[in-house]
């Protein structure tokens, strides 16, 4: 029904008055008066974001503050309990409430609270600071400083189950290390958490929460559970048939965090399978359990070939589809789904095969527009997994429009986590086997890969170039010849040159396809005074990365597999140091451990000697001179049997030369 | 590479795997390597004589993806000269490697026999002393990792650039074996509906460079 406006500023400026009103009478002198105020003030915020931010605004925090520390003085439990209660709902999931009641100097109080005679006050004291504690606010609780582990102990041991839960909430927020961890193990945490699994209904949630947080990546910790007491892994076996579905959630994830810490545990396919079908089942939860579920899925399943398979046959597929159809998805939810959806087409085509054939592409292309940046990246990263299918990259399936637009658009999304994810899955569907990389160029793409290969971030130029790699990879001359103008000579020997290692072998990675294919392609590498070459010969010189010597000795190779002009200028670079009196470095790459930089190195010297090739001879005469021939000579029984066969067809190219020495 | 439809083609096979997150030369470490840890190009002739006519069709292979460790690998196979096409026929194919753990000298599929399959790995002279062993417990126990052969099992999964309508058929598979030493390719269809033993022959293609280059990429 429409309001008068004058009616409307009329409420809101008698909604204000009665506030204000509020606001002084919890300053009140007289108890009875101050003791409503606050009861009135906590059911007015209880579960109300806006009233929360609203009283905020008007300083009630510390005004509540200073009727929790009076009543302290005059051991006033009723004020106390709702002073206290007052504050926990400002926490209670609201952060800026947390700071206000953490800014107020209201902790310390809170604290207090606990060792107070009367029950109700320590329950409302700890039902409190458990509400800070769910925040990432709350202060660090120092496990190591003796004191504070024995009052976690109290905590944990109380009869009172707020303040176990207290207990296990200050554990999940604040223990972060493995030394953190061990700690907590040599104090008996386990075991009295471990009891705590068959207390009230929401001990065992904390408890299977705290032991999920202290056995998490620590396999000591982890065997010290199982193997402390038989009832503890079966208790949590048994808490995933609990009732409760935040249980059931909580005991699965307890149970991912032991395997994925101790694979070694939990190998037994009745569990897996009974992880899978619970976790499908929780999925279908409408709260936030359902929402949690996704990601514990994802956590069950992520390098998990065996369990992905367990999932496939589950129709995990369908299932995640079906929630995706789904209108009005929460963002967490969506992102969820879609994470849980990229595990499961991480590694199996069968797998990829169904999500195409159940066109969830579609969807999944939507996300990418979304407007929460945790849903774009999570559209991206399902989307890079899927396009790991060689199968669909030969058919095109990937290189549309209705596809690359968007994806070329979160290229330069203000988050950073969208772009590296975006340029993720950029990189695998520009490998695209048939000819159509043109659509990639078309819808801008191409220039802002470029851009972002000469970002200030290091990862994100690592990732550009891992783009530009595999767009060159198998691209015609006109592709090339268009990314080789946008990306220009100087600025591609400044990315070999680059102070992160990880990048110059990206850079060489990209020149390796730039000089593969026709013959004409080599021409760029020589291109302004061939400051590319150089900047290739300089950094196979002074690297002692294997990774960056078998990219770039590739590159040698392609070039070397050109004419006699390429042939020479190759010979120049590898002999460039032999001429300065120090060790050619083909030498070093030759002596390497790494098979695959030996590997690199033979092919160069292949390529040089081929027998039809006119300065063939004079140029194992040269690497003869260098000591080059006779370190092949060493390799005939090399132990990797690639090198094996390459040196000997090395060695079956010098004889046919003629060089005599063979 | 596809042939004559005789019959209705058989349904094409889904892998349960292909490679992710590695560079292709990643996954070498055998003497797959030289060759095909690159996506690299062969070229040659499929024999596809009948008793009414002598007939070979050119063929290009290009092997797109490897995976040594599940005994994988994969790419395509273009047929230029084929009759009854405008232009050449590609297919996509997906190889199982026979390296005695993911995959035995035994095809157990695609209307293959045991029977079957020895006939046509006879075919290969390096198949020969591992003859007896294959006859005894299917190759099982064979130590392949050394040998300067790779057996492996071709079968193309889709035409990538013509209809399936096309008039031809891809219910067939290819028994190969590459040579690593000189890098040639020879092989012999299976389709029990063709023309038996239609010979395929190889040869690397250096796609007129004198010498050999190799492209890499790396999937996410």
């Amino acid at each position: 029904m429409p309001t008068p406006a004058s009616a409307l500023a009329s409420a809101s400026s008698s909604h204000r008055r009665a506030s204000s009103d509020l606001m002084v009478r919890i300053g009140s002198a007289d108890s009875e008066i101050k003791l409503r105020a606050l009861r009135e003030l906590k059911n007015q915020i209880i579960g109300n974001r806006t009233k929360k931010l609203f009283f905020l605004k008007l300083g009630a925090v510390p005004a509540v503050s200073c009727a929790l520390a009076q009543a302290q003085a005059q051991a006033q439990a009723d004020l106390l309990v709702q002073s206290a209660a007052a504050l926990g709902s400002f926490a209670c999931g609201f952060d800026a409430g947390v700071r206000a009641v953490l800014d107020s100097g209201a902790f310390a109080n809170l604290v207090a609270l606990l060792s107070f005679p009367d029950d109700k006050v320590v329950d409302a004291g700890a039902r409190s600071l458990r509400m800070i504690y769910q925040s990432k606010l709350a202060p660090k609780y120092d496990f190591l400083q003796e004191k504070n582990m024995e009052f976690l102990l109290s905590l944990l041991n109380s009869e009172n189950e707020t303040v176990t839960g207290l207990g296990a909430s200050i554990i999940i927020h604040s223990c972060e290390t493995v030394v953190e961890q061990k700690a907590l193990c040599n104090a008996g945490v386990l075991k009295k958490l471990t009891s705590l699994l068959e207390g009230s209904p929401s001990q065992k949630d904390a408890s299977l929460e705290s032991l999920a947080t202290i056995i998490k990546k620590n396999p000591e910790a982890a065997s010290k559970f199982v193997s402390e007491s038989r009832r503890a892994l079966s208790s949590v076996i048994d808490l995933s048939k609990d009732r409760n579905p935040r249980t059931r959630l909580l005991a699965c994830m307890c149970l991912i965090v032991i395997r994925n810490t101790s694979p070694c545990h939990l190998q037994d396919i009745g569990i897996k399978t009974k992880l899978v079908y619970l976790l499908l089942e929780l999925l279908d939860d409408p709260g936030q359990v359902g929402e949690e579920a996704s990601f514990a899925f994802s956590s069950l399943l992520a390098q998990k070939e065996d369990l992905q398979k367990l999932a496939f046959e589950a129709n995990a597929i369908d299932k995640l589809h079906n929630h995706l159809q789904k209108h009005l998805l929460q963002p967490r939810r969506y992102q969820g789904i879609l994470l849980a959806l990229a595990e499961l087409c991480s590694k199996l085509e069968s797998c990829r095969s169904r999500f195409l054939s159940l066109e969830v592409l579609n969807l999944v292309t939507d996300a990418l527009t979304h407007e929460v940046a945790d849903v774009r990246t999570a559209a991206c990263i399902c989307l890079r997994s899927v396009s790991r299918s060689i199968k669909s990259l030969s058919a095109g399936r990937f290189m549309k429009e209705m596809i690359v637009i968007p994806l070329v658009r979160l290229l330069h999304d203000p988050s950073t986590s969208v772009q590296v994810a975006a340029l993720g899955a950029v990189s695998n569907i520009v490998v695209d086997f048939t000819t159509a990389k043109s659509t990639f160029l078309q819808c801008g793409g191409l220039k802002l890969l470029v851009q972002l290969s000469k970002s200030m971030d290091p990862i994100l130029r690592f990732n550009a170039l891992c783009g530009l790699r595999n767009l060159m990879f198998l691209a015609d001359n006109t592709c090339k010849e268009r990314i080789f103008l946008e990306l220009t000579a100087p600025s591609l020997s400044s990315l070999i040159c680059d102070p992160e290692p990880f990048v110059q072998e990206r850079a060489l990675a990209l020149v390796r396809n730039l000089v593969d294919g026709c013959l004409d392609s080599i021409k760029y590498v020589f291109a302004e005074d061939g400051i590319i070459l150089d900047a290739i010969g300089r950094q196979l010189q002074n690297t002692s990365k294997a990774e960056i010597g078998i990219q770039g000795m590739y590159v040698l190779s392609n070039i070397a597999s050109g004419n006699e002009f390429h042939k020479e200028a190759v010979m120049h670079q590898l002999l460039l140091q032999v001429n300065n009196g120090t060790q050619a470095f083909i030498l070093k790459f030759l002596q390497s451990n790494d098979s695959q930089l030996r590997t690199a190195a033979i092919w160069t010297i292949i390529n040089l000697t081929i027998p039809s090739s006119p300065g063939a001879s004079s140029r194992v005469v040269k690497l003869r001179s260098a000591s080059i021939v006779s370190q092949i000579k060493t390799m005939v029984n090399d132990p990797c049997v690639d090198v094996k066969f390459r040196v000997s067809t090395a060695l079956g190219q010098f004889m046919t030369i003629g060089d005599g020495s063979t | 590479m596809p042939v004559r439809v005789v019959e209705s083609s058989a349904p094409s096979q889904v892998s349960d795997f292909t490679p992710g997150m590695h560079t292709f030369e990643c996954w070498t470490g055998c003497s797959l390597a030289p060759f095909f840890f690159s996506p690299y190009a062969f070229s040659g002739t499929q024999n596809v004589s009948s008793l009414q006519k002598e007939e070979a069709w050119r063929v290009n292979v290009r092997i797109q993806g490897c995976d040594l460790e599940h005994g994988y690998l994969c790419g395509t196979m273009e047929a230029l000269n084929v009759p009854m096409a405008d232009t050449p026929v590609v297919t996509f194919w997906e190889g199982e490697i026979v390296d005695t753990i993911n995959y035995t000298f035994f095809t157990g599929k695609w209307e293959a026999t045991p029977e079957d399959d020895k006939k046509h790995w006879d075919k290969f002279l390096s198949f020969a002393p591992f003859k007896s062993q294959v006859e005894f417990d299917g190759g099982k126990t064979v130590d392949l990792s050394n040998y300067p052969y790779i057996f492996m099992r071709w079968k193309e999964q889709y035409f990538v650039n013509v209809g399936t309508d096309c008039g031809l058929t891809i219910a067939g598979f290819y028994y190969v074996c590459f040579s690593c030493s000189d890098g040639s390719i020879s092989g012999y269809y299976y389709d029990p509906n063709s023309s038996p033993f239609q010979k395929l022959e190889l040869k690397s293609t250096n796609e007129g460079r004198s010498g050999f280059s190799f492209s890499s990429y790396e999937l996410q």
